[in-house]
C-alpha cells in the first residue's frame, strides 16, 4: 500500500513537471485580430505612446498595450527570444537605418511598401527612406542578402540629430556669461566652458556619456572636423587606403582641436554613462552637455526647465571650411509591423495614426521628442519653442550640413566604438597625443576595410 | 527433507518473488523522483550546451532563420585573425589574468589572518563572524551600485583621504574614470566579495585541527611562528589550493561587476573575457555575432577545464 503511494507520488512528480513544462509554452490559442502591442527601446517614449494609443483608440476602437524594454541589450536579447518562441508584437519601435534593416532581413518584418510608399511625402526629407531595403545596403548588411531592393522595413518615427551642446544658463550668468547668447566659435565655446570652470571648478565643466565611447566621436569630433575640413576632406579621413587620413597634417589638426576639450571636462566623465551624463547636467554637475536633439526630452523628465537650457550646435572652430554648420536631421527610430503580426492591418492602421500630423503632435507634445513627420508650422506650438528653435540649424547648404546617415564613404563594415575608444585615450584621459590617435584611427578604418 | 525444509523452500520460492517485485518497484519510485531532474538537466542544461557549442561555428543573430557555418572562422578570428576582435580579446585576456591573480591572493592574504585572529577569540566571536559575513550576503547589483558612488569623484573614498590629509592619494576623476586605479579598485571589491566565505572556509579548517596536536607541539618548544608554519599551515593548503581555484575560477566567468561598474571603461582597461563575450551578443545593433560570442565563451570553458584539471592534480599530490 504503502509502495504504491511512493509510486503515485513520483508520478504525480512528474506529471506536475511536465504540466508546468506545458504551461510555459506560449498562447497559441490567444484570440487574435483585436488588441496591438507595440514594444519600444525608449523609455521615454511610453507615456507619450499610450497618449496617443488612447487617441487612436477613441477613433477606431482598437487597444495598443505599449511595453518598453531598456537598456539595449535587454531589448535585443527580447526580440531573439520572442523570435525563436513566436511571440513577437505587432508593432516595434526600432533604431532607424541598422537594426530594422537586420531585423527585416531575418524575416520577422512586414513590407511596408505598399501600404505607405505613397505617404512618405509627410515625412521630414531626409528621413523618407530610412527603411529602405536600397541595393547599397544589401550590399553591405549581411542579413539582407535575401531581400527585395524597394522593401520598406520601417517607417521613419523620431528624427533628429546628434552634436547639440546644452547650456545651463544659470551657470551662464554666474559665470559672468551672456544666458541668451550661445558661443559662435570652437574658440568662443572654449573660453565659455574656461569661464564656468573658473567660476565652479568642480561643477562647471562638460559632461558626455563616455563610457559609451563612440559619444565622443559621434556627437562632437566628427561635426567639428567636418566644419573644419569641408565635406571632402572630411570624408576622406575615412577613406580606403588614404593619405588624408586621421594620421595626415589635416586630420591630426582636427584632432588637436578636439583634445582642448581636456581641461574642462567634468570629474569622472569617462566612467558617466549616457544617461547618467544626463542626469549629471540636469542636476547641476556641470554646465554644458553635449547630446541629441532627444536629450531635451530626457532632461526635461529629470527635472531640468526647458527655459533654463541654452541648446546650440557644436561651434565650428575659425579658418575652418564651414562657418555656419548646418545639422541634417536623419531618422533615429523606426515603426515595423512584424511579419508575425494576427492583425497586420490594425498595426499597420496604428503605424499610420502615430505617423500622422495628429498623432505625431500628440506624440511630440507628450514626449519632447522630434518626430519625423513634418509638423509645419505647429511646430513651434506642439514642442515648444526651444527645440522648435533647433529646427533652424536642420537647413541650409549641402555644403555646409554635416549628415550623420550619410554612411557611404565610410567602410562597409564600420564599427563606431572601435572609433571611440582611441579618441577617448586623446581626451579627457590623455594616454595619447593628436599624432597618436591619428595613427591609431588610420589602423582601425584601415582593418575594417580589410574585413571580410 | 524434513517437512520443515520443505516449508522453508517453499517460503523462500513464495517470498523471492515479492522481493524482486518490491526491490523493481523502489527502483522505478526511484527513478520517477528524479525524473524532472534529468528531464530540466537535458532541457536546459545539456540541449543548451549543445546549441551553443553548434552555435560557435556559425554565423547567426538570434533571429535570421537559418544559421550560416564558418567552421572554426569564430575561433580563429578570436585569437588571430580578425584585426579589430584579436586585440581587443587579447586585452580581455591580460586584464582578466591580472583579475584572477590579484582576487584569488588578496582573498586568501586577508581571509587567513582574519580568520586565524577569530579562531583565536572566544569572546565575540559569532558577531564578528556575522559582521565578516555580511558582504557575502549584501554583494549584488544594488552593492555595485553604492560602490560606485563611493569611488566617485566626490565620493566617500576621495572624501576620507582628503579629510585625513591624504589628498595626495586622492583621485580627481574618481577611482573608476582613472586608467590606473579602475582595475585595482574592482579588484577591491571583488576581493571584499570573496573573503567572507574564504574566512569561513579557514576557520572550519582552523577549528578541524586537533588542540592536541598544537598543545603537545608547544611542550616540545614550539613557538607560534613555528606552530603556524609546520602544523597549522600544512594542515590549511587543501583549503588554500580550494580558495585559490575558486577565486580564479569566478573571476574568469563573473562580468556582472564589469558590466555595471564600468562597462569595460575606460578605454577597455577593465574589459574582461565574461564581458567581451556579452557585448558580442547583446551589444552589437542585432549583428550576426552569437557565434562568436559562443565561441568566446567555449574558450573560457576550456581556460576553466584546465583550471579544474590543475585542480585535481593539486589536490591529489597533497592526499
Amino acid at each position: 500500500m504503502i509502495g504504491n503511494r511512493r509510486i503515485l507520488a513520483a508520478v504525480a512528480a512528474v506529471a506536475l513537471t511536465l504540466g508546468v513544462a506545458a504551461c510555459g509554452s506560449d498562447d497559441e490559442g490567444e484570440a487574435t485580430g483585436g488588441a496591438l502591442t507595440m514594444w519600444t527601446f525608449k523609455r521615454t517614449h511610453v507615456e507619450a505612446l499610450q497618449q496617443a494609443a488612447a487617441a487612436f483608440k477613441a477613433k477606431t476602437g482598437t487597444d495598443v498595450k505599449i511595453e518598453a524594454f531598456t537598456p539595449d541589450d535587454v531589448f535585443t536579447a527580447k526580440i531573439q527570444s520572442a523570435a525563436q518562441t513566436k511571440d513577437l508584437p505587432d508593432v516595434l519601435e526600432l533604431h532607424s537605418g541598422g537594426e530594422d534593416m537586420r531585423v527585416g532581413g531575418g524575416g520577422l518584418l512586414a513590407d511596408l511598401k505598399g501600404d505607405f510608399d505613397a505617404k512618405l511625402d509627410r515625412f521630414l526629407p531626409s528621413t523618407r527612406e530610412s527603411g529602405r531595403v536600397t541595393q547599397q545596403r544589401k550590399d553591405t548588411i549581411e542579413e539582407l542578402s535575401g531581400a527585395t531592393v524597394g522593401s520598406l522595413y520601417s517607417v521613419p518615427f523620431t528624427a533628429g540629430t546628434f552634436g547639440i551642446v546644452y547650456a545651463n544658463k544659470e551657470k551662464l550668468k554666474a559665470a559672468g556669461l551672456d544666458p541668451t547668447k550661445p558661443p559662435a566659435t570652437w574658440e568662443q565655446f572654449l573660453d565659455y566652458l574656461k569661464a564656468t570652470t573658473t567660476a565652479d571648478k568642480d561643477q562647471g565643466g562638460l559632461s558626455l556619456g563616455l563610457k559609451v565611447t563612440q559619444t565622443g566621436f559621434n556627437w562632437i569630433y566628427e561635426q567639428l572636423a567636418f566644419a573644419y575640413l569641408g565635406q571632402q576632406k572630411f570624408e576622406a579621413l575615412f577613406g580606403k587606403g588614404t593619405t588624408a587620413g586621421f594620421g595626415s597634417p589635416d586630420g591630426v589638426k582636427t584632432l588637436d582641436l578636439y583634445s582642448q576639450l581636456k581641461p574642462y571636462w567634468i570629474p569622472g566623465a569617462s566612467a558617466l554613462g549616457i544617461d547618467e551624463a544626463d542626469i549629471a547636467f540636469a542636476q547641476g554637475k556641470s554646465a554644458f552637455n553635449v547630446g541629441g536633439t532627444f536629450t531635451l526630452a530626457f532632461l526635461a523628465q529629470n527635472n531640468m526647465k526647458p527655459e533654463n537650457v541654452l541648446a546650440f550646435p557644436i561651434p565650428p572652430a575659425t579658418g575652418g571650411a564651414v562657418s555656419d554648420l548646418r545639422l541634417a536631421p536623419l531618422a533615429l527610430t523606426g515603426l515595423a509591423v512584424t511579419s508575425t503580426s494576427a492583425n497586420k492591418s490594425g498595426a499597420t492602421q496604428w503605424v499610420d495614426f502615430l505617423t500622422s500630423p495628429e498623432g505625431a503632435g500628440i506624440f511630440a507634445k507628450a514626449s519632447l521628442d522630434l518626430p519625423a513627420t513634418d509638423l509645419g508650422t505647429q511646430a513651434e506650438s506642439l514642442i515648444g519653442p526651444d527645440l522648435a528653435a533647433l529646427q533652424q540649424f536642420f537647413t541650409g547648404p549641402a555644403q555646409n550640413t554635416y549628415d550623420a546617415g550619410n554612411r557611404g564613404f565610410r567602410p562597409p563594415d564600420y564599427d563606431e566604438v572601435e572609433m571611440g575608444n582611441p579618441l577617448l585615450k586623446l581626451s579627457p584621459l590623455g594616454e595619447a597625443d593628436a599624432a597618436g590617435t591619428g595613427r591609431t584611427l588610420d589602423t582601425v578604418i584601415k582593418a575594417m576595410w580589410d574585413a571580410k | 527433507m524434513t517437512a520443515t525444509d520443505t516449508a522453508t523452500i517453499a517460503a523462500r520460492l513464495v517470498t523471492e518473488p515479492r522481493r524482486t517485485t518490491r526491490r523493481g518497484r523502489n527502483a522505478l519510485v526511484g527513478y520517477a523522483f528524479i525524473a524532472p531532474a534529468v528531464l530540466l538537466f537535458l532541457a536546459m542544461g545539456l540541449y543548451t550546451l549543445v546549441y551553443s557549442f553548434g552555435l560557435s561555428f556559425a554565423k547567426w543573430n538570434g533571429f535570421s532563420p537559418t544559421w550560416e557555418w564558418v567552421g572554426l572562422d569564430n575561433y580563429k578570428d578570436l585569437l588571430f585573425a580578425d584585426p579589430r576582435l584579436a586585440p581587443e580579446v587579447r586585452n580581455a585576456a591580460v586584464n582578466t589574468g591580472i583579475a584572477m591573480v590579484a582576487v584569488s591572493l588578496g582573498t586568501v592574504l586577508i581571509a587567513l589572518p582574519l580568520a586565524t585572529l577569530l579562531n583565536s577569540i572566544t569572546r565575540l566571536r559569532g558577531l564578528l563572524r556575522s559582521v565578516f559575513f555580511l558582504p557575502y550576503v549584501t554583494a549584488g547589483i544594488a552593492v555595485y551600485y553604492a560602490w560606485r558612488y563611493v569611488l566617485e569623484p566626490q565620493g566617500a573614498v576621495n572624501l576620507a583621504l582628503r579629510s585625513v590629509g591624504l589628498g595626495s592619494l586622492s583621485r580627481p576623476q574618481g577611482f573608476l574614470a582613472d586608467p590606473d586605479t579602475a582595475l585595482p579598485a574592482l579588484v577591491v571589491i571583488m576581493i571584499w566579495g570573496s573573503v567572507p566565505v574564504a574566512m569561513l572556509l579557514y576557520l572550519a579548517g582552523l577549528q578541524a585541527i586537533d588542540p592536541a596536536v598544537i598543545e603537545a607541539a608547544s611542550l616540545d618548544g614550539a613557538g607560534p611562528v613555528r606552530r603556524l608554519r609546520h602544523i597549522t599551515w600544512p594542515l590549511l593548503v587543501p583549503i588554500t589550493v580550494a580558495i585559490l581555484l575558486l577565486g580564479l575560477r569566478d573571476t574568469m566567468q563573473g562580468f556582472q561587476i564589469f558590466l555595471i561598474m564600468t562597462n569595460g571603461g575606460p578605454g577597455g582597461h577593465t574589459d574582461v573575457l565574461g564581458l567581451e563575450a556579452y557585448q558580442q551578443a547583446f551589444l552589437q545593433s542585432l549583428s550576426p555575432t552569437l557565434g562568436v560570442a559562443s565561441a568566446l565563451g567555449w574558450l573560457i570553458f576550456i581556460a576553466a577545464l584546465l583550471l579544474a584539471v590543475v585542480n585535481a592534480r593539486l589536490l591529489r599530490s597533497r592526499q
